[in-house]
C-alpha cells in the first residue's frame, strides 16, 4: 500500500513548551489509524499541522504526496477535517450547510443536490434536510460535520476526537459511520480517548505521549509487542495443587495466582507465560500428559487500555 | 471565484435577509430618517422669517444635507460594525478553521464578507434615496452635488468597512475588533481634524508672524489645510460644497493667495484617491492575514 500520510521529524514548540518532539510517522492508504494519547500529548497539534492550520517549528509532513506548508491547497483537496471543537452555522438549514461547504470545495452547483442527498443518507440525516442546524442534537451535528468533510470526496479523513461529548447511542452511530467509511476505502486518521472504540475499528494505532511517538503499529501486533508476558487461565477438576506444583517447575511460567488472593473461580489458576504460540501449545500437551484434569485452558486477551497504560507508563510525570 | 458565485456572499446574504430582522431594521431606519427630515423641515420652516413660507431652495438644501449627514454616520459607524465581526465571528463560532481547510481562497473569504456587509449598508443608503430626492422637488440641489456626495459615501463605505474587516482578520474577538475599528473611525473623523484645529493655528501663528510671514508659507499652509480636510469625510463634503456653490468649482479653482495665483483643488478628488488607496491596502493586508498559516 502506498504511503498517504508521511510525517518526518516534526517538531512544534510554543513559548518554550515542546508540543511535538521529532515525530515521525507514516500511514498507508486505506488504513484506519487510531491516534491515542493523554491530554496535551500533541495529537491536536499534529492534526493541525497535517490540515495546514499550523506551521511546524521544524520537520515536514506530506499528505497525498503534497507538503503541507508548501502546497496547502493540494493538501486541502486531499483531506476532510473534523476538529475536536467545531461550530456550525445555526441559522442555516442542513442542506444549505452542506451546499455552502461543497461550494467552498469548488463542487459544481449542478452536482451538489444529488451529492447532498447521498451524504445525508450516509449519515442518516436525510429526514432532517430542511431542518435548521440549531435544531439538531449534538450527535446529529457531529454526523453533519462528518458529512461536511466528505463533500469533496477526500482521500484522507482527519478526525480529532470524533466521538467526544456524545452519548453512548450517538457514539455507536459514529463508530458505525467510521466503519462504513473504512469500507468505502477512505484513509482515516483519528484521535480518541475512548480506547475500546479505537480497538473496534482501527487497523493500526499510534500512541503519542509528551509529543513523542511511543508506539505505532498494526493493532494485533502492537498488543503482542507491548505485552511481554501472556496471561493464561487454566481450570481443572479437583485440587489445584498438582497443577500449581507443575507450573512452579516451568521457567516460562511466572506470577501464578489463584483464589482467594486473585479474583478467580475456586478451580482456576492464572499465570504469566513468556513463550510463543508453539510453547503455549506444548504447555497444554504437557499438562494433559501429566494427568492433570484440565477443564479449560485459555489466553486472556488484553484490551487496549492495557496496551496504552503499558506503552505510556513512566513517560509523563 | 467570481463575486456573484462567492459562497460566502451567498451564505451571508441568505442569513442576513432571512427572517424579519433585516426588514424591521430597514423599516425603523427609514421611519427615523423620515421623521428626522420632517422635523428638520418643520424647524426650518418655523424659523424662516418669511410670510410666504420658507425659501424652497434653502429647504431643499437643508433636507439634502440632513440625509447626507445620516448616510455619513451610517457608513462611518454602522457599516464597520458589520465587518468588524465578520471574521472574528467565524473564529468565535469555531467555524474559521473549517473554512480555512476548504479550497476557498483567502481572497474569496475576505471579498465575500465585504460584499455581504456592504450589500446591506448599500441597501440602507439606496432605500434612503427617495427621501433624499425630496430635495429635488424643492430645488436648490443640483444633480452633480448629489453624485459627488454619493460617490464620497460609496468610497467611504468600502474603506471604513475594510477598516473593520482588517481588524477582524488580525484579532481574535469581535469586541476587540469593534473597539479598534471605532477608535480608528473616530480618529479619522474627529481626532485628526481636532488635532489639525489645534496644530494649524500654532503653525499659522509662526508663519503669519509679521516678522517672518511669507506668501509662500501662506500657500503651503493652505495646501496643508486642504490635504488635511481631504482625509475627513464631513470636512471634504462641506468644503467641496462651498467651492462648488461659491466658486462654481467642481474639480478646482484658481485663487490669488499672497500675490500668487494658485490652483485650489476641491478636496473630494483627493479624498477619493486617499480612501481608495487605503481600501486597497487594507484589503491586501486582510487577505494576506487570512492566507497565512499561523505558527501558533
Amino acid at each position: 500500500m502506498p504511503t498517504i500520510i508521511d510525517i518526518q521529524n516534526l517538531t512544534k514548540r510554543y513559548n518554550g513548551l515542546t508540543a511535538l518532539d521529532d515525530l515521525s510517522l507514516s500511514v498507508d492508504e486505506g488504513a484506519v489509524v487510531g491516534f491515542i494519547g493523554p491530554n496535551g500529548a500533541g495529537k491536536t497539534t499534529t492534526m493541525r499541522v497535517l490540515t495546514t492550520l499550523l506551521q511546524p517549528t521544524s520537520g515536514s509532513a506530506w499528505v497525498a504526496g503534497h507538503e503541507v506548508t508548501r502546497e496547502p491547497q493540494a493538501v486541502r483537496r486531499a483531506i476532510g477535517y473534523m476538529p475536536d471543537f467545531f461550530g456550525v452555522y445555526e441559522d442555516m438549514k442542513v442542506w444549505e450547510y452542506l451546499d455552502f461547504f461543497a461550494a467552498c470545495y469548488d463542487t459544481p452547483a449542478a452536482a451538489r443536490p444529488g451529492m447532498i442527498d447521498d451524504l445525508l443518507a450516509l449519515v442518516d440525516l436525510g429526514h432532517k434536510k430542511e431542518t435548521f442546524v440549531e435544531e439538531l442534537s449534538r450527535g446529529m451535528k457531529q454526523r453533519l460535520c462528518l458529512a461536511r468533510t466528505l463533500t469533496h470526496d477526500p482521500q484522507v479523513l482527519i478526525l480529532d476526537e470524533p466521538a467526544s461529548g456524545l452519548d453512548p447511542r450517538a457514539r455507536i452511530e459514529m463508530r458505525e459511520l467510521l466503519r462504513e467509511l473504512k469500507h468505502m476505502g477512505k484513509t482515516i486518521f483519528f484521535s480518541s480517548h475512548i480506547l475500546s472504540e479505537v480497538a473496534d475499528i482501527c487497523t493500526s494505532i499510534a500512541i503519542l505521549e509528551a509529543g513523542q511517538l511511543v508506539a505505532y503499529g498494526d493493532m494485533e501486533e502492537m498488543k503482542r509487542k507491548l505485552r511481554a508476558h501472556r496471561l493464561v487461565q487454566v481450570r481443572v477438576l479437583g485440587s489445584l495443587a498438582p497443577l500449581q506444583e507443575f507450573l512452579l517447575r516451568r521457567p516460562d511460567v511466572h506470577s501464578i495466582a489463584a483464589a482467594p488472593e486473585a479474583d478467580l473461580p475456586r478451580d482456576a489458576v492464572r499465570f504469566d507465560f513468556s513463550g510463543d504460540d508453539d510453547a503455549l501449545s506444548a504447555l497444554l500437551a504437557a499438562l494433559i500428559s501429566q494427568g492433570i484434569p484440565v477443564l479449560s485452558f485459555s489466553e486472556e486477551t488484553g484490551d487496549l487500555e492495557d496496551v496504552f497504560l503499558q506503552a505510556t507508563r513512566g513517560i509523563v510525570r | 471565484m467570481s463575486v456573484l458565485h462567492n459562497p460566502v456572499t451567498t451564505k451571508e446574504l441568505r442569513s442576513r435577509m432571512r427572517g424579519r430582522r433585516a426588514f424591521v431594521v430597514l423599516t425603523i431606519y427609514l421611519l427615523l430618517m423620515s421623521g428626522f427630515v420632517s422635523l428638520v423641515y418643520l424647524v426650518y420652516a418655523a424659523a424662516a422669517n418669511n410670510p410666504f413660507g420658507p425659501d424652497p431652495r434653502l429647504a431643499g438644501k437643508t433636507i439634502f444635507g440632513t440625509v447626507v449627514g445620516i448616510q455619513v454616520l451610517l457608513v462611518i459607524y454602522i457599516g464597520p460594525a458589520f465587518t468588524a465581526g465578520a471574521i472574528t465571528g467565524e473564529k468565535e463560532r469555531q467555524t474559521y478553521n473549517l473554512l480555512r481547510t476548504t479550497l476557498l481562497p483567502a481572497r474569496a473569504l475576505v471579498t465575500g464578507k465585504l460584499v455581504s456587509s456592504l450589500g446591506y449598508v448599500f441597501l440602507l443608503v439606496l432605500a434612503s434615496l427617495p427621501i433624499q430626492s425630496i430635495a429635488f422637488l424643492l430645488g436648490g440641489v443640483s444633480l452633480i452635488e448629489m453624485v459627488v456626495a454619493e460617490l464620497l459615501i460609496l468610497v467611504s463605505a468600502v474603506a471604513f468597512a475594510l477598516i473593520g474587516l482588517f481588524y477582524s482578520s488580525i484579532m481574535r474577538s469581535t469586541l476587540a475588533a469593534s473597539i479598534s475599528t471605532f477608535a480608528t473611525a473616530l480618529f479619522l473623523t474627529v481626532g485628526l481634524p481636532s488635532a489639525a484645529l489645534i496644530i494649524l493655528p500654532l503653525i499659522g501663528g509662526v508663519f503669519f508672524n509679521p516678522v517672518i510671514a511669507s506668501p509662500v508659507a501662506e500657500v503651503v499652509l493652505t495646501y496643508i489645510g486642504l490635504m488635511l480636510a481631504s482625509t475627513n469625510l464631513p470636512a471634504t463634503i462641506v468644503i467641496s460644497e462651498i467651492l462648488l456653490l461659491q466658486e462654481d468649482a467642481l474639480f478646482y479653482t484658481m485663487q490669488t493667495i499672497g500675490g500668487y495665483t494658485v490652483t485650489i483643488f476641491s478636496p473630494w478628488t483627493l479624498y477619493l484617491v486617499l480612501y481608495t488607496l487605503l481600501a486597497v491596502i487594507l484589503y491586501v493586508l486582510a487577505v494576506s492575514r487570512v492566507r497565512r498559516i499561523p505558527d501558533r
